[in-house]
């Protein structure tokens, strides 16, 4: 009879994921077609995934608003809060192959690692369980690894191997730090009354010891500081359109189960730790050191692998402010920086096609050369610093809001200095996003420099991306008023 | 009729437009421009035409823009609400005046036509919109949106020290704008719309947000806060960071060290929209938004307004007096008149923000006046080092005429523009200790010094380059007088400067309304708070 229930669960269970299933027979699909498919005709698989990810993201939108509904015996939980970031996760993979262009032999099973990543992240999403969270934790790092050095030269495979140690470690770190969590709660469900139970008001430093070793491995996955170390090295040699994928379907899933875990062990504000002070610390970290040490950068990539260091700072603050408000504008923040990152890396990869950038003066004087990409890669930077008239300057605006409200309400010195740390931080961060755009029309050219490779559904799609920044940061009610109705429980 | 709308976005529209054109119809550009520098003036005189002697807001226009909901908090609203009064209506004015000059100016201008007359069109809309603009959200992305325009004028078209001068424009104003979104996040948290329905609005209206009944109870800005954060309360602090991002657009010792290094590598039509135009957002959002918002606290630092304008006065003029460089000069006289502004604002008087005004009005006619002169020289010669020159009045006859009335107006000689703004802020000042007690009578008197040394320095300098034999340093260029085009702008700014020494009643009639409303709701709202 026990059997019986939980085949019948199970059974149940599978129908809603329907979105991921369709992505499992993609994955299995694409590795017969690389088989099978001959060389020259790879654009097939790329049409492929495209197709699959558009499939799943309305499949998702058409259930949409979901009923939380708990799937697997507690293993995982659906929900509006989940299917929203799947929602991201499948943009996210469909721009990535978009602007993807590998060829030859690796094309499928590029698709098939990026299909991985996408699968890892969805069921991450999806995670109320330890055992999940590993399970998918796992299921998205492993192929990122084998993706960071998927340039194939030495360097590629330097950042994919100081990837694959930090990230073992990490791994290691909050495997060990579950394990403690379970011999404290004797639960590895952490939305369950008896892992609330068994830690409220639970002063034992082992908790304290555990939470810490489970923050480390997240804070590794969204690249914040004092976990961020991979991130210069694996951006700087990862192929761009990887690096894209990996600066957003990653670090959001991280995101999204790091809301999570941190909200579990908040206990309902009942926890002996401080933790809208302790996220509001690593988002102060973050923000400084990734803006600090991105000054320096010469290296774009490189640049960019800091930038995104401190845009981790900046989706944290939504968690520190603690309410519900905050983590629906950390959403609102999650949606534009996909967008704009997107854009950046875009640009930044048209231009590594025609040119060898490894230094950002490289790009003396293009602007006047190559026009268009050249503006979009302007209107990408404004928009990650947060100025008027891009979307970055709304999620800014809300964000910060929050936070103020948050202040007001705790009167927290640490929010304080957040709030000011942010936005000084915002001055600073103009200097170095801004130097590309200085350098590219500011500069004169060098001599011997031509305009890049313009092509028109490149350009097109820079286009597309730049209005939406513009679109809604006009009139970003929409977008916003559909997050506001995403509830969630834990 | 949506005048104020036309007269913004012309501008902007235009430049999309313009976008389309093939940059190899070079000349089209600057008669695109010229065109929409012609229909503002249109624009501007249905506008005058329309208004009405009389304080308060005319020629509204509101509508809805962004409403985000919080959740919990209740909602942002935000809206399209440009309107004009006795303060907005000069600077309106004097931009469409200034634009058009600076188009004439840029109309030699050969290098990568169509980039340069886009980015004008963009920074005339931008300009226009935040003197216009009500909603303090729609004023700062207004505000903002100058930055970016002018960050490339200055980076592509300027001198040779472009690209330093031109971050450093950037980080400065950028560092300002910061501190005033700091203060409109605050406050718009902090204010609510007056209509009583179960949610909370959440408003960015300037107008409401001057009303202390729409104050949230128990927010940070709320009147009985007694949350301190150092020494002062939050809405000390609020006002502070205000005044601070104000005064750096100002600009006022000691944020005005990006001030030199822009003018002086600007190129001229630049450098004559900076100096006349953006320079006076600075005294512009102390009138509009820190003194009427916090009255309590303008109230009480009234002394540190007036103070930092002194030090601006003196020391701006003490830096004009060491230039070398004839724009730098022209650059630090400009400080030293702002100082003007933030001593007339300080004394709170009807006669103090009257002249503040005045003085903003007549710095942009003859700051623009100023820095175009300079820029006939650097055409001829490309230099403007002041002791490389002497007996020029000899060569050049009417280009030392206009210098002379430049010079004068500016030096605040009784019949020019200059002269009706100073002195009726000396008579705020020194009215001051008595009407209201906030400016001690030594500021007044010290701030007189600042006249002594204006008339020094423009002496001395209209003595080394103009009297004397005529001699040239390092310069082999000839010294040709003034062409048509150059007389034809020259022109204007000159009457100009005289037609509002002689007949102030034309601006006064606008400002003094205001003014008097001004002083009134100051008192009445900030003197409730002190004890």
């Amino acid at each position: 009879m026990e059997l019986k229930v939980q085949l019948t669960g199970i059974s149940e269970s599978v129908g809603h994921l329907l979105p991921e299933l369709v992505l499992i027979s993609s994955l299995v699909i694409s590795l017969l077609l690389g088989l099978f498919l001959k060389k020259n005709k790879q654009t097939i698989l790329y049409i492929f995934s495209l197709a699959t990810y558009l499939a799943s993201f309305f499949i998702i939108i058409q259930t949409w608003p979901h009923q939380p509904v708990s799937l697997f015996g507690g293993m995982m939980r659906l929900d509006d809060f989940s299917a929203f970031f799947k929602l991201l996760f499948f943009t996210g993979g469909f721009l990535t192959i978009l602007i993807s262009k590998q060829k030859g032999e690796t094309a499928s099973e590029y698709i098939i690692l990026i299909d991985a990543i996408l699968l890892g992240a969805c069921l991450l999403a999806m995670s109320m369980n330890f055992v999940m969270l590993i399970l998918s934790m796992e299921l998205i790092s492993l192929p990122s690894y084998v993706l960071a050095g998927f340039a194939f030269d030495r360097k590629s495979s330097e950042g994919s191997l100081k990837y694959f140690l930090f990230g073992t470690v990490a791994t290691a770190c909050m495997i060990y730090g579950i394990s403690l969590i379970y011999g404290l709660s004797g639960t590895l469900d952490f939305s369950s009354n008896q892992f609330i139970e068994a830690l409220i008001d639970s002063k034992d430093s082992l908790l304290f010891v555990a939470s810490f070793l489970i923050l480390t491995a997240l804070l590794f996955k969204i690249a914040a500081v004092p976990f961020h170390l991979w991130a210069p090295d694996v951006y700087e040699s990862a192929p761009t359109p990887v690096v894209a994928f990996l600066s957003v379907v990653p670090k959001l899933a991280g995101l999204a189960i790091f809301i999570k875990m941190v909200l579990a062990l908040n206990l309902f504000g009942q926890s002996a730790l401080p933790w809208s002070m302790i996220v509001a610390f690593f988002a102060i970290l973050s923000i400084v050191i990734g803006n600090l040490s991105a000054l320096v950068q010469t290296n774009p990539k490189r640049m960019l692998a800091y930038s995104s260091i401190a845009q981790s700072g900046f989706l944290l603050i939504g968690l520190a402010t603690m309410s519900m408000e905050g983590i629906h504008f950390l959403m609102f923040y999650a949606v534009i920086f996909l967008i704009m990152n997107f854009l950046v890396f875009a640009v930044l990869h048209q231009f590594e096609n025609s040119i060898n950038i490894q230094s950002v003066h490289n790009f003396a004087g293009l602007g006047r050369l190559s026009f268009l990409p050249a503006f979009s890669l302007l209107i990408g930077m404004i928009a990650l610093t947060g100025l008027p008239p891009t979307a970055g300057f709304t999620a800014k605006l809300l964000i910060f809001t929050s936070l103020w409200t948050s202040y007001e309400d705790s009167h927290s010195i640490t929010l304080l200095i957040l709030m000011v740390v942010g936005l000084i931080n915002t001055v600073i961060a103009l200097f170095y996003y801004l130097k590309i755009p200085y350098l590219l029309f500011l500069k004169e050219p060098v001599s011997g420099s031509v305009a890049i490779k313009n092509s028109f559904p490149r350009n097109l799609f820079h286009l597309i991306l730049v209005m939406l920044l513009i679109y809604l940061f006009l009139l970003p009610g929409g977008l916003m008023g559909w997050i506001n109705q995403i509830t969630f429980v834990l | 009729m949506h005048l104020l709308s036309l007269l913004i976005f012309i501008p902007f529209g235009t430049a999309l437009l313009a976008l389309l054109v093939p940059s190899r119809y070079g000349n089209s550009f600057r008669a695109i421009t010229l065109g929409v520098n012609i229909a503002q003036v249109i624009i501007l005189l249905l506008v005058l035409s329309h208004y009405k002697y009389e304080g308060g807001f005319q020629l509204i226009e509101k509508i809805p823009w962004i409403s985000i909901d919080l959740g919990a908090w209740g909602v942002l609203q935000s809206e399209y609400f440009v309107a004009l009064d006795g303060l907005s209506l000069p600077m309106v004015a004097l931009s469409v005046f200034i634009l058009l000059i600076a188009t004439l100016s840029s109309w030699t201008l050969e290098q990568n036509r169509k980039g340069y007359f886009v980015l004008l069109l963009t920074l005339n809309g931008a300009i226009l919109g935040s003197f216009c603009a009500l909603d303090f959200l729609l004023f700062y992305v207004f505000f903002e949106f100058m930055l970016l325009p002018m960050y490339f004028l200055i980076g592509i078209w300027g001198g040779t020290k472009r690209e330093y001068a031109s971050i450093k424009f950037f980080l400065y104003t950028l560092l300002g704008s910061i501190l005033i979104l700091i203060v409109i996040v605050a406050l718009y948290i902090s204010i609510k719309t007056p209509d009583t329905s179960d949610r909370i609005v959440h408003t960015f209206n300037v107008l409401h947000m001057q009303d202390f009944n729409n104050l949230i109870p128990d927010s940070l800005l709320a009147l009985d806060s007694i949350k301190l954060v150092g020494v002062f309360s939050f809405r000390y602090w609020a006002f502070l960071l205000l005044f601070i991002g104000f005064i750096i657009k100002l600009p006022a010792v000691p944020f005005h060290t990006w001030l030199p290094d822009a003018h002086v590598e600007a190129p001229t039509p630049i450098s004559v929209i900076l100096a006349a135009l953006l320079l006076k957002f600075g005294g512009y959002g102390l009138l509009r938004f820190a003194y009427p918002i916090f009255p309590d606290a303008a109230i009480h630092f009234s002394w540190l307004v007036g103070l930092i304008g002194l030090i601006s006065i003196i020391y701006g003029a003490l830096n004009a007096l060491s230039s070398k460089d004839l724009k730098r000069l022209i650059a630090y006289s400009s400080v030293s008149h702002m100082g003007f502004v933030l001593l007339g604002i300080a004394s709170a008087t009807v006669e103090g923000i009257t002249g503040a005004v005045y003085q903003m009005f007549s710095h942009g006619i003859i700051s623009a006046m100023l820095f175009l002169i300079a820029g006939v020289l650097y055409d001829r010669t490309g230099d403007r080092m002041i002791g490389n020159y002497s007996g020029l009045s000899s060569k050049m006859r009417s280009y030392a005429a206009f210098v002379l009335i430049a010079f004068f107006a500016s030096m605040g000689l009784p019949g020019f523009a200059g002269f009706m703004g100073e002195v009726m802020i000396f008579f705020g000042a020194f009215q001051s200790s008595s009407v209201n007690g906030l400016l001690p009578v030594w500021m007044a008197i010290a701030a007189t010094l600042g006249l002594l040394l204006g008339a020094a320095y423009y002496l001395w300098t209209i003595q080394r380059m103009f009297y004397g034999p005529f001699s040239t340093k390092n310069v082999t260029a000839d010294l040709t007088d003034l062409n048509r085009r150059e007389f034809s702008m020259l022109l204007p700014l000159a009457l100009a400067a005289l037609i509002f020494g002689i007949l102030p009643q034309l601006l006064l009639n606008y400002i003094n309304p205001f003014a008097g409303d001004f002083v009134n709701n100051l008192f009445q709202r900030g003197n409730l708070l002190t004890p």
